[in-house]
């Protein structure tokens, strides 16, 4: 609230005026506000659920009034959201760069239809399988590479995430190869469901919202759990491990452990993310699971947010719809997409996005908006304090 | 003698040899930077493909191949000193994942914006030096006017670099700024100018390697044509361990022959299975490549 | 001569210098000396331009040295035998030698013939890398490097770290010498307070980034209580 300057007397009277039923409003929004986030202290784990209880809510009701293509996309971008979210924790918090993420994701796509297919499985079991199924893989790349740094570690990883492609062509008589492999029994939406939409349970529309809701109530139990994971003890020491290895160790992080461990959990999430993406699409291609799948799912993290748990939505979300929007934008420009500039328009706005993003705002969308807040609610608490005394 | 010369493996080596002395380039450029900045520099393929458009693009206005040749490499100095200067500078320290990030970026955007440019199509980089194999007697050796073309840029480049270092005072200054910058500052030692100049050369000698990649009848210039040589020199420069500028040329070089053999005695599709194979067996037994060795801690 | 005016630093919340303020004259052997943390190092790397001062002034014959680039500094002829002497290890000592004479004035030639007089253990090593050295070698290539650019200033941050005393005493009575000799100014940061005071003209004594005494070496010397609160010497 700054200082204006009157004119005349009355002015300053409905200044006065004005600014008194402001603040009796503001009065009533900080009481609220320090309130909450009073509890919010107290019972952090309890917020934390209703927090994501209240989202998935508004996911359900939001695919009951969409179509099945929007679904589709919706599904798909939060399956990929759930694999970020695991390189969001191996990256923020034990600052291991891996350009090999997209392996996992790889391994539980295949592992869910595989699964599926050979087993008369429900999905929960297919999902866990899955998860399980990428844990492995993170375990075996995750221990040689606790010993590797900067650009070995990268070298390792992006490695890793060309071999998985020759993996698929290897073990063609169990992935199919480049033809890919279908899922035997898709999943279809139960009878309640359709009746509740006015559909058939054959429809499209029913389909993917059933598979877009699956999706939306697993990303929401695994978010939950990786916040609480994120804000535990364990998890911010590790975060020291980011910054400072020396530091970590000094506090009681075994480091090894800890690198191994998130490895573990990253891999275990983008396996869960490629089960639920085969869940969503029902088939599974070789073609997909390139370096550059790797590539842009760090990429993508680092314009959400590394360590941030939203920037993994974002980035998730992105993914899905991005082409859609720059294809939009290509044509709106009056570019043709077979153009030179047009079938170049959606690398040229990605790679510049990122530059962008690295210089003027690292932390991401995700980030940068809570270091803001913060800094903002630091600077209020402050004022207030000051004002008290 | 001449049944060696003509032999499948003396064949073997002197078509690795072409390769390995791209991978070898590509590498030495890695290293440079890395030395000087600690920066692995994911896009130096793609800007050595831009530098080699913007003087190969000559080509198309009549002017001649030699000219447009060199100049390629002021053209990729000029690309490494403005990314240096105004994308990498800005990073010096902060976490290790920027840089790495920015030039993933930076790779994406710069092909894009040369196929944007100049179209995705393969355009020919036609040398004046004949592609055909010399004989002894009726038997081909792999070797032909171009390769040996090919082979000596890349030899002058590399010892032109060598020279720079070894004997120059700029060479001198150079390294001193790599290895201890604040000490080099102490004496005098325009540091942030010397590492500039680093990712300049670095960018410089790549672009000579994108265009020997390029040249030839069944090459040519694409956006994404250095992908798979920056693959090569990425594994061959960390096997090395990113210290060694002799170390970096020599496992390109071994790199290069390594796969022709491969290719030949089993198959092209497990050239970069085995290589990749060799890094991860070097980097599981030396964590910081073979000739490389780790920096203290400090807190 | 150098005038250090009202220097403050800060390293974020820590201030590692508060207020500084002394001369150091021309010609002249000035000591900085005080215990550990006392802000030494912190004040040769502030006039050195590797560290910016939040408030204060370094003048040197009227140049204004802060906000000047440590580089820019050195070519005016003020070199800086850092902290742990900075030989370059992979060089070889002729290299060195080389690297410093560079941004000097004088000729490379003339310039390792008068350090290799001043030196002659760097004469006999000149091909070995700076790595093999001993410490009192280092100690002498380092301040050789200095040297051979023909600075007006020498600045020294504790070259007796790591020295046996002998070789401390041989160091210290060099460093006298060439003051003498060259009308060389020479700001000598120690942690060894009276090895530093015996060679000394002036000294400022820093405690906890204050100047708590800035007097003629003999003054300090005697000076029981400086002695014992704040060089830690047992009176």
């Amino acid at each position: 609230m700054s200082a204006t300057k009157p004119h005349t007397s009355t002015e300053v009277v409905d200044v006065k005026g004005s600014s008194g039923s402001h603040s009796r409003i503001g009065e009533i929004a900080s009481r609220l506000a320090s309130k909450l986030s009073g509890s919010r202290q107290r019972h952090p784990v309890l917020h934390r659920l209703l927090l994501t209880v209240l989202v998935v809510c508004l996911g359900l009701v939001l695919t009951g009034l969409v179509s099945g293509v929007t679904n589709l996309d919706l599904a798909t971008g939060v399956a990929m959201s759930v694999a970020i979210l695991g390189l969001s924790f191996l990256t923020g918090f034990s600052g291991q760069v891996s350009l090999g993420n997209g392996a996992f994701f790889g391994v539980g796509a295949y592992v869910f239809a595989i699964w599926g297919n050979h087993q008369s499985s429900s999905i929960g079991e297919d999902l866990l399988v899955c998860t399980a199924a990428g844990a492995v893989a993170g375990l075996i790349v995750g221990l040689p590479a606790t010993r590797l740094r900067g650009p070995y570690l990268a070298g390792m990883t992006i490695a890793v995430a060309i071999a998985f492609g020759s993996l698929i062509d290897e073990f063609s008589s169990w992935t199919n190869g480049d033809q890919g492999l279908n899922v035997q029994s898709p999943v279809t939406p139960p009878a309640w469901l359709a009746s509740f939409i006015g559909e058939p349970t054959s429809s499209l529309r029913a389909t993917f919202m059933w598979r877009a809701d699956i999706t939306i109530v697993v990303a929401g139990i695994t978010f939950f759990l990786m916040a609480n994971l994120f804000r535990s003890r364990k998890g911010r020491a590790m975060r020291l491990m980011r910054e400072n290895e020396v530091a970590a160790e000094l506090v009681g992080v075994s480091l090894p452990g800890a690198r191994v461990s998130a490895f573990v959990v990253s891999a275990a999430l983008a396996g869960l993310g490629g089960g639920l993406t085969t869940l969503v699409s029902t088939a599974v291609y070789g073609s997909t699971f390139t370096l550059g799948l790797s590539i842009e799912m760090l990429t993508l993290l680092v314009i959400g947010g590394i360590g941030t748990l939203s920037g993994s939505l974002i980035a998730g979300l992105l993914y899905a719809y991005s082409i859609t929007w720059i294809s939009s934008l290509v044509s709106g420009l009056g570019l043709t997409s077979s153009s030179n500039l047009g079938s170049q328009m959606n690398n040229i706005i990605f790679g510049a996005v990122l530059i962008i993003t690295v210089l003027v705002a690292p932390l991401g969308i995700a980030g940068t908006t809570q270091f803001v807040i913060s800094r903002r609610l630091a600077r209020r608490r402050t004022e207030r304090l000051d004002k008290a005394g | 003698m001449d049944a060696f010369l003509t032999s499948r493996n003396a064949s073997d080596v002197l078509h690795g040899l072409v390769n390995g002395m791209v991978f070898g380039l590509v590498a030495l450029g890695l290293v440079l930077i890395w030395r000087a900045t600690r920066v692995l520099n994911f896009a130096l393929g793609a800007m050595a493909t831009a530098a080699a458009y913007l003087g190969l693009g000559l080509l198309s206005y009549g002017v001649g191949f030699w000219w447009c040749f060199l100049l390629c490499i002021p053209a990729g100095m000029a690309i490494g000193a403005l990314t240096e200067r105004f994308l990498v500078r800005p990073l010096y320290g902060k976490p290790e994942i920027n840089p790495i990030v920015a030039m993933v970026g930076l790779l994406i955007l710069i092909e894009a914006v040369v196929g944007s440019i100049w179209g995705t199509r393969q355009r020919s980089v036609i040398p004046p030096f004949s592609y055909v194999d010399w004989h002894l007697g009726s038997n081909p050796v792999a070797l032909s006017p171009l390769a040996v073309f090919q082979i000596g840029c890349a030899v002058v480049m590399a010892l032109a670099v060598g020279a720079l270092f070894r004997f120059t005072n700029l060479g001198l200054q150079l390294r001193a700024a790599a290895l201890a910058p604040e000490v080099s500052r102490l004496l005098g030692v325009r540091v942030s100018r010397m590492l500039t100049l680093g990712w300049a050369l670095a960018t410089g000698v790549a672009a000579v390697a994108c265009v020997i990649v390029s040249s030839g009848f069944i090459s040519g210039l694409t956006p994404s044509g250095m992908e798979g040589p920056f693959a090569a020199g990425f594994i061959a420069a960390a096997v090395g361990g990113l210290e060694s500028p002799v170390g970096a040329l020599v496992g390109g070089v071994s790199l290069g022959i390594l796969e022709a053999f491969v290719t030949d005695y089993w198959s092209p599709n497990l050239v970069l299975p085995v290589s990749l194979l060799v890094l991860v067996v070097v980097l599981v037994v030396r964590p910081n490549g073979l000739f490389g060795h780790q920096r203290v801690r400090r807190v | 001569m150098i005038r250090v005016a009202g220097l403050s630093v800060s390293y974020g919340a820590v201030r590692a210098l508060r207020d500084v303020s002394f001369d150091v004259p021309t010609g002249q052997v000035t000591a900085v000396i005080g215990s550990n943390g006392a802000g030494k190092t912190t004040l040769l790397r502030t006039i050195s331009g590797l560290v910016r001062p939040a408030a204060g002034s370094i003048d040197f014959d009227g140049l204004e040295l802060v906000g000047l680039r440590t580089e820019a500094i050195a070519r005016r002829g003020i070199g800086h035998v850092p902290e742990g002497r900075g030989v370059i290890e992979e060089f070889t000592v002729l290299d060195n030698l080389r690297l410093g004479s560079l941004h000097g004035r004088g000729k490379l030639a003339a310039g390792l013939e008068t350090q290799f007089e001043l030196f002659p253990i760097l004469a006999s090593r000149r091909k070995q890398h700076a790595g093999t050295l001993s410490g009192g070698e280092r100690q002498m290539l380092a301040m050789a490097r200095a040297l051979i650019a023909e600075p007006s200033v020498l600045l020294l941050d504790e070259p007796s770290v790591g020295l046996a005393p002998i070789v401390t005493r041989d160091v210290m009575t060099t460093i006298r010498e060439l003051c003498v000799d060259r009308r060389l100014t020479v700001v000598l940061v120690e942690q060894d307070a009276m090895s530093a005071l015996q060679v000394a003209d002036r000294a400022v004594v820093l405690h906890v980034g204050e100047v708590v005494a800035d007097a003629a070496a003999e003054v300090v010397r005697a000076d029981e209580n400086l002695r014992h609160y704040y060089l830690g010497v047992a009176t």
